[in-house]
Parts: C-alpha cells; sequence; structure tokens
C-alpha cells in the first residue's frame, strides 16, 4: 500500500466498499503516514457534511396521492404479453357477460347492506349525505389528519382527515376506523400538536400489537420531545415483559437528543436494571456519558443493582 | 481538519447514530429481505393485479424517496413513481427472475430520474424553490432544517447553509455521477447493485463514484 492507492481508494473504505485485507492495508498504512491520515479525516469530513442535506420520509400526502393515481392509472392499463395479447378470449367473455347481471346486483346488495349496518358516520366537507368509507380503499384515500376532539364525557372521539376531500369521522376510541385514523395521525402527521393527541388516546389501548409498535414508532422517530415524552408514559407498564418495549425505551436513553426524554426513559428502565442489555448500557453511561446527571444516576442503579454472580 | 470535522460532528450529531444512509441503508436492506416476491410476480405476470399492487406497496415508499431527493420536487417525483410502476405493470411478463424485483424496479426508475436529470440539466434550472402537490412553491433548504423542538436556531441556521451549499455542489454533478452518488450515500446500496440497476460494472461505478466525490469536495472547499 502506497499514497496514491490509498488516495485512490480512500472512498471505497469510507463507504465500507473495500475487501477485508485491502482494508486492512490501508490501515495500516493511514497509521504511518500523517499526510494519509489527514485525507481520511477529511473524507471522513465530507461524507458527514453531505449528510446534513438529509433524505427525508415521503410525506404521507405524497404517497397517498401517488398511489391513487397509479391504483387509477392501472384501471386502464394492460399487460404486454406478446402474440396472446392480440387473442380474443372467447370463453372470458362469454362468462363475464353471463355473469354480469348476477355480479352487479350482488354488488349492489353489498353496498346497501354496508352502508346500512356501519357503525360510524362520515360527513364530507360538502355535508353531502354520510357515507361510510369502504374499508379497502380507506388506507389508500387518507391523505393527512387535520384535527382529533375527544369527548371526554361521551368517550366519543372526531377526527377530520382529508382524502381527496376533507372528511370526518365520528365514533367511540375503539372504533376501528378511528383507531386507523390515530394510527395514521400518530406516524404521518407533521402536526406535532395533532401527534399528541393521537398518542394520548392511542395510549389507552397499548395492548393492542399494533398500537404498541405505533407507540414504539413514535418514540424512535417523533421529533418533537414531548411527543416522545408522552408515549414513554404510554409505554410504562409494558417495560418489564415487553423486550421491543424495553429495546425502544433503552435507545432513547442512550441516544434521544433531549435531555428530558432521558431522564424519563432511565426512570422507566430502573425497575428492570438487572437485565443484562439495561446494565450494560448503564456501565456505558456511568462512564462516558456528557450529562451529569445520567451518569451520577446510572452510577447509582448499578451500586443497587444484585451481583448476578 | 479536526476543526470541520468537529463542525460536522457537531451538526450531523457526534454518534452518527441515525445518519441518512444508514436509516435509507435499513430501509433498503428491508426491502431487500423480502424475499418472497416470487410468487407475487408470477401471479402479476398471470395478470392479478392485486398481486402487483402488493409488489408496489413493498417498493413504493423507497422509489418515490429515490425520485424525490434526486428532483426535489412532489410533482416530478409522482410522475416518474407512476411512470416506473406503469412500465413495469406493462413488462412483468418479461421479468425472467435473473434479478431481484427490486433490482428491476430500481433500474426502470433510476432510467426515469436519468432522462430527468439530463433534460433539467439543459434547462439549467438551478431554483432552489420547488413546487409541492398543492402547486405551491416551497424553499427546499426548509427540509434541512432540524424542526425538533428545542433544536438551537443557531445551528438550525448553520445547517441550512450548509445545506444550500451541498444542493449547489449536487448540481454540479453530471446526471450519472449525481445517480451514483445518490444510491451509494443517501440510499446506502452497494456498488455492485448500483453497476446492475445502471446496466454497467462495478469498477464503473466505483470510479464513477470517486470522481463524483473529487468534484463534490472540489465545490464544497471553493464555497467555504
Amino acid at each position: 500500500m502506497n499514497c496514491d492507492w490509498t488516495k485512490e481508494n480512500i472512498v471505497l473504505y469510507i463507504y465500507d466498499e473495500l475487501a477485508d485485507d485491502a482494508k486492512h492495508g490501508m490501515e495500516q498504512h493511514i497509521r504511518q503516514c500523517p499526510a494519509c491520515d489527514q485525507e481520511l479525516r477529511s473524507a471522513m469530513a465530507f461524507k458527514g457534511t453531505m449528510s446534513v442535506l438529509p433524505a427525508h420520509e415521503v410525506p404521507p400526502n405524497l404517497l397517498a396521492a401517488s398511489r391513487m393515481k397509479l391504483q387509477e392509472a392501472l384501471e386502464e392499463a394492460e399487460q404486454s404479453r406478446g402474440w396472446s395479447r392480440f387473442a380474443f378470449d372467447i370463453t372470458g367473455w362469454m362468462h363475464q357477460i353471463k355473469l354480469a347481471p348476477a355480479l352487479s346486483l350482488a354488488l349492489l346488495i353489498t353496498g346497501f347492506f354496508g352502508g346500512t349496518l356501519t357503525t360510524y358516520r362520515i360527513v364530507g366537507s360538502h355535508q353531502a349525505a354520510p357515507a361510510p368509507i369502504k374499508p379497502a380503499a380507506a388506507e389508500a384515500n387518507i391523505a393527512a389528519v387535520e384535527s382529533i376532539v375527544q369527548d371526554a364525557s361521551t368517550n366519543r372521539v372526531s377526527i377530520k382527515y382529508d382524502t381527496l376531500h376533507p372528511q370526518v369521522a365520528e365514533g367511540s376510541a375503539n372504533d376501528p376506523l378511528i383507531q386507523r385514523l390515530l394510527l395514521v395521525a400518530a406516524r404521518n402527521n407533521r402536526d406535532s400538536g395533532l401527534r399528541l393527541d393521537s398518542i394520548d388516546l392511542l395510549a389507552k389501548a397499548p395492548e393492542d400489537n399494533g398500537v404498541r409498535e405505533a407507540l414504539i414508532y413514535a418514540l424512535r422517530y417523533d421529533k418533537n420531545p414531548g411527543v416522545r415524552l408522552k408515549t414513554l408514559d404510554a409505554l410504562k407498564g409494558y417495560v418489564k415483559d415487553d423486550v421491543h418495549v424495553r429495546d425502544a425505551v433503552l435507545e432513547s436513553l442512550m441516544h434521544d437528543t433531549n435531555p428530558g426524554v432521558r431522564e424519563r426513559a432511565m426512570v422507566l428502565l430502573g425497575p428492570v436494571r438487572a437485565d443484562m442489555s439495561v446494565r450494560e448500557a448503564l456501565q456505558v453511561l456511568a462512564e462516558h456519558d456528557k450529562s451529569k446527571f445520567i451518569r451520577s444516576e446510572s452510577q447509582r442503579l448499578l451500586a443497587s443493582t444484585p451481583d448476578l454472580d | 481538519m479536526p476543526a470541520e470535522l468537529a463542525l460536522v460532528q457537531n451538526l450531523v450529531g457526534s454518534k452518527g447514530a441515525r445518519t441518512n444512509s444508514q436509516n435509507s441503508g435499513a430501509m433498503v436492506s428491508q426491502a431487500l429481505g423480502r424475499v418472497n416476491d416470487s410468487e407475487l410476480i408470477r401471479a402479476a405476470q398471470r395478470g392479478d393485479r392485486a398481486a402487483f399492487e402488493a409488489l408496489v406497496r413493498q417498493y413504493d415508499q423507497a422509489v418515490l424517496r429515490l425520485a424525490l431527493h434526486l428532483t426535489g420536487s412532489d410533482s416530478d417525483a409522482r410522475d416518474i413513481y407512476q411512470e416506473a410502476f406503469l412500465k413495469a405493470y406493462r413488462h412483468i411478463g418479461n421479468f425472467r427472475f435473473e434479478c431481484s424485483f427490486y433490482t428491476w424496479i430500481y433500474r426502470i426508475v433510476t432510467n426515469l430520474c436519468l432522462d430527468h436529470l439530463r433534460k433539467r440539466q439543459t434547462r439549467k434550472e438551478d431554483s432552489p424553490v420547488m413546487i409541492d402537490s398543492s402547486g405551491q412553491e416551497i424553499d427546499l433548504l426548509d427540509r434541512v432544517s432540524d424542526d425538533r423542538a428545542g433544536a438551537n436556531p443557531e445551528k438550525d441556521l448553520m445547517r441550512r447553509e450548509l445545506g444550500a451549499k451541498i444542493a449547489q455542489a449536487l448540481k454540479r454533478l453530471t446526471p450519472r455521477e449525481r445517480m451514483v452518488f445518490e444510491l451509494k450515500h443517501y440510499q446506502g446500496l452497494r456498488l455492485r447493485t448500483i453497476g446492475e440497476m445502471l446496466n454497467t460494472t462495478e469498477e464503473t461505478a466505483k470510479n464513477t463514484l470517486f470522481r463524483a466525490t473529487q468534484k463534490l469536495r472540489g465545490v464544497l472547499a471553493t464555497m467555504r
């Protein structure tokens, strides 16, 4: 390995594209060569700099709109099937013609009873007659959640959300549609107040796996520390028994950027401090954490943890 | 140099815990991990639209994310998304399982994005303003800001300024260099996969990445 080779391959090194032997050789060379060491630092700084321009997650509105537009286009699209596309499928055509009236009638009956039996009411912004959303279409239709209002006296929840036209759904907090909308609001909306409202409501049913998954997601990725704090409180009862919850809380303790969230995570992990992964994390924090409080609290928890041997 | 490194670490986060490429790399590997696409593909080849839509749902966020980051425009990204999946639907009968579906769909998307970048290069668009889905102009650099509550406004301003420089520097790359850099740095793909997607060799992808990083480092150095 020499300086020229190192300079030509340093990009591959920082992007982890070098074979193990070449990587080892480069590391040895860099240890002995200040100029190449400088080059490596410069390349690493460049890589860090480029990460400042983030590749954000896709806005939910854009994703929903794109899916809907694609669905419409697929209705019209035909697959290319070589010569077979020119062949006329007589049996299929006869079959379709024969069953068309029966299918129409079946659809009509299903639509009628589906509309009658539905438990929730959806009011379009144009105040047209309430029409239920077909569950299959609902997911693609939900573009964004606008607001959540809860009536504490009746335990009713009212959520305003966008499809192609803004709509309002009302029902109990346990209603499947309300739950689905709350999950959409918790994960996708950019309005942190809205996320707080949805987490607040979802926190009442953390025993549901889908809800717990959404809470863990919010704890890991929500940008608002208030939401993350609320999520921690909602997950409190599951730190002991659910290893995924414990891992997520541990991750918050180690990496969250907000000191308040980290301190709260530490309180939650106190009762499970004998757990191997928690103990290891506390040992690291007790020695190296930049926060004096976290260091001293970690030391205190470790001191009060019984030895495993 | 240590000062520069410190600044970057300060801006990005000293642990670099959740960088873009790591995040997207995780997303990509998650997508790659879905190996059991064969049944869906075969059903889609028989004309089962529901099966094709199931395939779309697995990969469409990654596709839209790539298109959005490369074009910087909601409407262009949506057009590319639409065209890519329609092409895939029309020609899925030609899919011969010689590569993963993921590589195949990404090959279609990268080709469309390259066409878009080439067209844009000839139009010399360099405005940091983009049009969102509702037709409103938004500052591309808003995407750079750290909107965590309690974030330091001064630090946020520095991030935005640096983001502006990076966006300008990326525009100096050729479409192909931009694509290789995007797929490597922001999407976290292996150079071998990138080569497959761009119908070229791993060696060529390496050389292109080298040229792209050299150019970017040079441009960013002159901007300081």
